[in-house]
């Protein structure tokens, strides 16, 4: 039998004998900024539809979550670096190229828009809230008088978070499990559908509970559309994307990949949701805490195997 | 650089002759050596490659680095400042020859061709050690230099051409 042998004499810690260089920072911080992604864009999206009274909790509460997820996130992020002292340095240049410089700069945007949403609405959660000083009052009236333009920032540039979540795998033509700009939208959507359980959770309108599951079994249909089409994909290309592919069909992440995130992620909140809406009862929180441990374990898988996919030579 | 995978006999001179003029933390390696057996016994070839950075003309690391630490210097050898990086570890992922590593003071660490010694007119110190002299190291783009020279006569190959990053590392076959 003809074989080859590779025997290398490196042995680097963090990416020898396999890459292992990033840890649970960065799919945590990919969760979370996907799930502030999602529900900043449908606070957005309603909105600017003025329908902020009848989706009291998507435009009002929920995007309460999303300054502390990002506040989280950051930390992550911010963890993850080796050389954190420098971490100032993303803020000193635009680097279109790279992805990470996109991000940087979109959460610089994202994060005090926000704060701000957050504040115009204080008073729906806390209603004696005072603001005390008058300079802050000032500042919650000129953003209230602008609260538009606000929105469409926040629109556009939850979107960009969103997709840019997925863009920085997808970027990566190293890792070949990555490199598919599939990564992009399935990111997205999976920050979305998060974005969507989390306003069924908290709200207690059944108009708005009904839509936000309709809206979540929409989206869970695009992911697995976006997940079949992915595996396509790879199976038509080359010979690493094939081997890299093969990480989740028989390979080591087979059954979690699977398991976790399309069956107990995906198809049986699907399906409870879609009872739900036929009109079964079901506890609210099954399909919310399914659809968000599946939009974490989505990343963490994609991050693990994408650094366990390499090209050989 | 150009590398004489007939000539190498994988003594690792080079690694150690790296480690010692770069001071590179115990443990890590710029330089590596590559032994690939292929064959059916007791047909078997072995080639024997000194692997490093291939100093991409389309660098990945470069692409994607935040902040600019990583970039192209004097010739197109692709290097990190230091007190730019702020060790995200984006090019370590981005590179397919994973010639890249965290330096344990936190930023990314990897071969420079000895610039430093370039400069001064001397060879990078693994092609200086080298028992065999096996590596040629010089201007590609200066048809008199001895790594132009070499490869105009000899048959080379780079490694995973197909990944698209250009890589500058010839290995004469």
């Amino acid at each position: 039998m003809r074989e080859e042998i590779i025997v290398s004499g490196r042995n680097n810690p963090l990416i020898d004998p396999q890459l292992h260089v990033w840890h649970w920072e960065i799919p945590t911080y990919l969760f979370l900024g996907g799930l502030a992604a999602g529900v900043m864009f449908f606070a957005a999206l309603y909105y600017l539809r003025g329908r902020e009274n009848d989706y009291r909790t998507a435009v009002k509460l929920a995007p309460m979550i999303a300054p502390i997820a990002l506040a989280l996130g950051l930390i992550a992020l911010f963890l993850d670096l080796h050389h954190k002292l420098y971490f100032w340095r993303l803020y000193t240049t635009i680097r279109l190229e790279s992805p990470m410089s996109w991000g940087a700069w979109t959460l610089m945007v994202i994060t005090p828009v926000s704060i701000i949403w957050s504040a115009l609405h204080i008073k729906e959660l806390f209603p004696n809230w005072d603001w005390k000083f008058d300079f802050a009052k000032e500042l919650i009236a000129f953003f209230q008088k602008n609260k538009k333009v606000l929105a469409w920032i926040m629109l556009i540039s939850s979107a960009i978070l969103g997709i840019y979540t997925g863009i920085l795998f997808s970027a990566f033509n190293a890792r070949p499990l990555w490199n598919t700009s599939i990564m992009g939208p399935l990111f997205l959507a999976s920050g979305l559908s998060a974005g969507a359980a989390v306003v069924i959770w908290m709200s207690k309108n059944h108009t708005e509970r009904k839509r936000f599951a309709q809206l979540d079994l929409m989206i869970i249909g695009i992911e697995l559309f976006l997940i079949i089409h992915m595996f396509m994909g790879f199976l038509a290309s080359t010979q690493v994307q094939i081997d890299a592919v093969k990480l989740f069909l028989g390979g080591p992440y087979t059954a979690s990949f699977w398991g976790f995130v399309v069956i107990l992620g995906m198809i049986v909140p699907a399906i409870l949701e879609g009872l739900e809406l036929k009109g079964y009862k079901i506890p609210v929180a099954i399909p919310v805490v399914l659809v968000l441990f599946g939009s974490v374990m989505l990343r963490f898988i994609i991050s693990n195997a994408g650094q366990a996919s390499r090209w050989l030579y | 650089m150009a590398i004489d995978t007939k000539k190498c006999v994988g003594c690792s001179d080079c690694v150690v002759a790296c480690q010692t003029e770069n001071d590179v933390p115990i443990g890590f390696c710029r330089d590596w050596v590559v032994e690939v057996m292929d064959g059916t016994y007791p047909q078997l070839e072995i080639e024997l490659r000194s692997e490093r950075c291939n100093h991409c003309e389309n660098s990945p690391c470069v692409r994607c680095c935040p902040t600019g630490a990583s970039h192209y210097s004097d010739g197109g050898i692709v290097l990190v400042t230091k007190n730019e990086c702020i060790g995200c570890s984006a090019c370590i992922t981005s590179c397919p020859y994973d010639a890249r590593y965290v330096h344990p003071d936190g930023y990314v660490d990897k071969c420079t061709f000895c610039l430093h010694r370039v400069k001064k007119g001397m060879q990078p110190a693994c092609v200086a050690v080298c028992p065999t002299k096996c590596m040629y190291f010089g201007d590609l783009d200066d048809p008199g230099s001895e790594v132009s020279k070499v490869l105009k006569k000899r048959k080379y190959k780079t490694l995973i051409p197909e990944a698209g990053t250009k890589p500058q590392l010839y290995f004469l076959i």
